[in-house]
């Protein structure tokens, strides 16, 4: 009797431990976002929509913003195809140096991000494309391909390995084997692969940082560089902007996919 | 009339693997055909072959009459029903009934006619707007096989797809299966590793071991009259023993010496010769226990009762007998009063007709 009720108590304890240590940085930037004074603060004083409205009157952040989510769609758009595809013929075929090719695929998960953007740099700027906006969507793409390869992996493997045997033997050419079969049932995997693609490239800061400059800065640059000038509550709004964000990505996946996929292990 | 299926010489290898070594076979229209052999014996390399997923080292492969060696799986005219069904996970059962049809242009005002038909056929009425994952195993097999067997192909093939299932609903697929392929007619090869399975389904059954087709005939000629030892073991129960001619009679009339005794026995396939080593099969339901009135059979041996696995229906004696080399015979009991009163260590004496004790030339 003891024992069950002491283990409850370590348990119950357990879990709301770990939800306020996780929440509680989300719930203090949440309120300090709705101050009314001019310092962040917890909590904070008085309530308005005051720090939301200089956000949007500020032309910086709101230019970085745009530029942040034309970054991100470029990444998720070169992500979708590429990982797709990558991920199906180093999961479902016979190839040669198939192992190779895997670990060279994975590669710029295990080089340290500082590296990655200052040798993209060094690249892009050989390259006279740097300063622009679309290689930096094409640098974060390569740094998080394999984020989208997993996601599409796990969903190669899930399926059975005579599915397109199946479709061919109803007759299915191989396109249409691979448009009516194949994709579809990856689609779970893409889906998500293309939703991590857009978040961490909307998320991501050091190589944003090599590959920008003051005309191209994204939006985590730009709060970096605010930071180290004044510290406002704007600040606080931006980041309930991303918290927003990621909420809506979540959502998006559970409607999408279901999160079960990611609740429960196969 | 020509047959349907008719494979010559077929081989595959597989870098050093020989997967399938000189495989002929053929089939006739509306027959059902099992292949049957342990895993990797290269049974289910042959159905790829047939199905157009695998290209054949070499030999030649004719559906009706036609070469279709370079002839790519969507193009043929075959039914596939899939070891673990491959049913498409984002299709509706109706959906995936109606597949085919797309694929292979049918009219688009016949589809739904036919997935309502096929259907019915496999008792799925009501059903066709599932998906797969809310179907029991049954059920998806029911729709595998209505997928397979929609646009009328020449050909159905069977990939094991009842090994995943329980006992009693694989058994219960089974006379499914064999009642669908009646009530259409339809030419079947079946791949299974279930020797009952094929003994129960089949009009001609191949056996199959290390990529090499054993014997091919019907269920009873194949229990009756096995080929070679492999066969003889495969099927049923039954103790080989190691043995020697001593004489040869008429009519497949041979005396072998087993350890100390000389058996009366039947020669299979081969002519045997006095002098050679041979392969001696008995099945276990061809052995009596003569302690409970069964005179005048043409061998008698005494043993010890090693082990006693009551089955139910039957039970199963492991006797020891010293004067075959001390060799280890399997056999059935179903009399039910001697289920009581033989036990484990007791003496008992074993019997049989010399027609029941199969002999076989040695395999070099």
């Amino acid at each position: 009797m003891t024992d069950q009720l002491s283990k409850r108590v370590v348990l119950w304890g357990l879990v709301w431990f770990s939800i306020v240590t996780l929440s509680l940085p989300t719930v203090i930037i949440i309120g300090a976002s709705f101050t009314s004074g001019d310092i962040i603060r917890f909590p904070p004083e008085g309530f308005s929509l005051r720090w939301y409205w200089e956000l949007w009157q500020l032309s910086d952040f709101t230019n970085a913003l745009l530029r942040t989510l034309y970054v991100a769609v470029i990444c998720t758009l070169i992500s979708l195809p590429v990982g797709t595809l990558a991920a199906l013929a180093t999961v479902r075929y016979r190839l040669r140096f198939r192992r190779s090719i895997q670990v060279y695929l994975l590669l710029p998960f295990t080089i340290p991000l500082v590296v990655s953007g200052l040798s993209m740099m060094i690249l892009f700027g050989e390259m006279r494309i740097l300063g622009q906006l679309w290689p930096v969507g094409l640098g974060i793409c390569i740094i998080n391909l394999p984020f989208m390869i997993w996601s599409v992996s796990a969903s190669v493997n899930a399926i059975d390995p005579d599915l397109e045997n199946a479709a061919m033997n109803c007759g299915a050419p191989p396109v249409q084997t691979f448009l009516t079969v194949t994709l579809p049932a990856v689609m779970p995997g893409v889906i998500t692969g293309g939703l991590l693609s857009f978040i961490l490239a909307f998320n991501e800061f050091l190589v944003s940082l090599f590959l920008t400059d003051s005309r191209t800065v994204t939006l985590p640059v730009q709060i970096y560089n605010s930071i180290r000038s004044i510290i406002t509550p704007d600040l606080a709004a931006v980041s309930v902007l991303y918290i927003l964000i990621a909420l809506i990505a979540v959502w998006l996946l559970d409607r999408l996919v279901g999160l079960e996929i990611f609740l429960r292990s196969k | 009339m020509n047959p349907v299926v008719e494979l010559t010489r077929v081989s595959k290898t597989f870098g050093d693997i020989r997967a399938v070594s000189e495989a002929s076979l053929s089939v006739a229209r509306g027959d059902f055909l099992t292949v049957v052999g342990p895993s990797g014996c290269g049974k289910t390399t042959l159905l790829r072959m047939i199905a157009g997923f695998e290209t054949p080292s070499s030999g030649e492969i004719r559906i009706n009459g036609d070469r279709v060696d370079v002839v790519p799986p969507y193009r043929r005219s075959i039914g596939m029903v899939f070891q673990k069904l491959a049913l498409f996970p984002h299709m509706t059962a109706a959906q995936n009934i109606a597949y085919p049809l797309k694929m292979r242009r049918f009219a688009p005002r016949v589809i739904p006619g036919l997935v309502k038909q096929y259907l019915e056929l496999v008792q799925l009425g009501g059903l066709g707007d599932r998906r797969p994952h809310e179907l029991s195993g049954g059920q998806q097999q029911r729709v595998a096989i209505a997928r397979a067997l929609v646009f009328s192909p020449d050909l159905l093939l069977l990939d094991e797809p009842l090994s995943a299932l329980d006992r009693k609903l694989r058994e219960e697929m089974q006379l499914e299966f064999r009642r669908i392929q009646r009530e259409l007619a339809v030419t079947t090869i079946n791949v299974t590793h279930d020797q009952r399975e094929a003994l129960v389904m089949s009009d001609q059954i191949v056996v199959m071991d290390q990529g090499v087709i054993q014997q091919a005939a019907t269920p009873q000629a194949l229990y009756r009259q096995p080929a070679n030892r492999f066969v003889a073991h495969f099927l049923g129960v039954t103790t080989l023993l190691d043995g020697r001619v001593v004489r040869v009679g008429d009519d497949g009339d041979v005396a072998v010496q087993v350890g100390d005794t000389v058996l009366q026995a039947r020669g299979v396939g081969q002519a045997l010769v006095t002098g050679a080593p041979v392969d001696c099969a008995i099945r276990a339901e061809r052995i009596g226990m003569a302690a409970h009135g069964q005179p005048g059979l043409d061998n008698t041996v005494d043993g010890v009762v090693l082990q006693r696995i009551f089955e139910g229906d039957r039970v199963v004696y492991v006797v020891r007998v010293p004067a075959l080399g001390d060799a280890v015979l399997s056999l059935f009991d179903r009399d039910a009063d001697v289920h009581e009163t033989t036990t484990e260590g007791q003496s008992v004496r074993l019997a049989w007709q010399a027609r029941d004790l199969m002999v076989f030339a040695k395999q070099t």
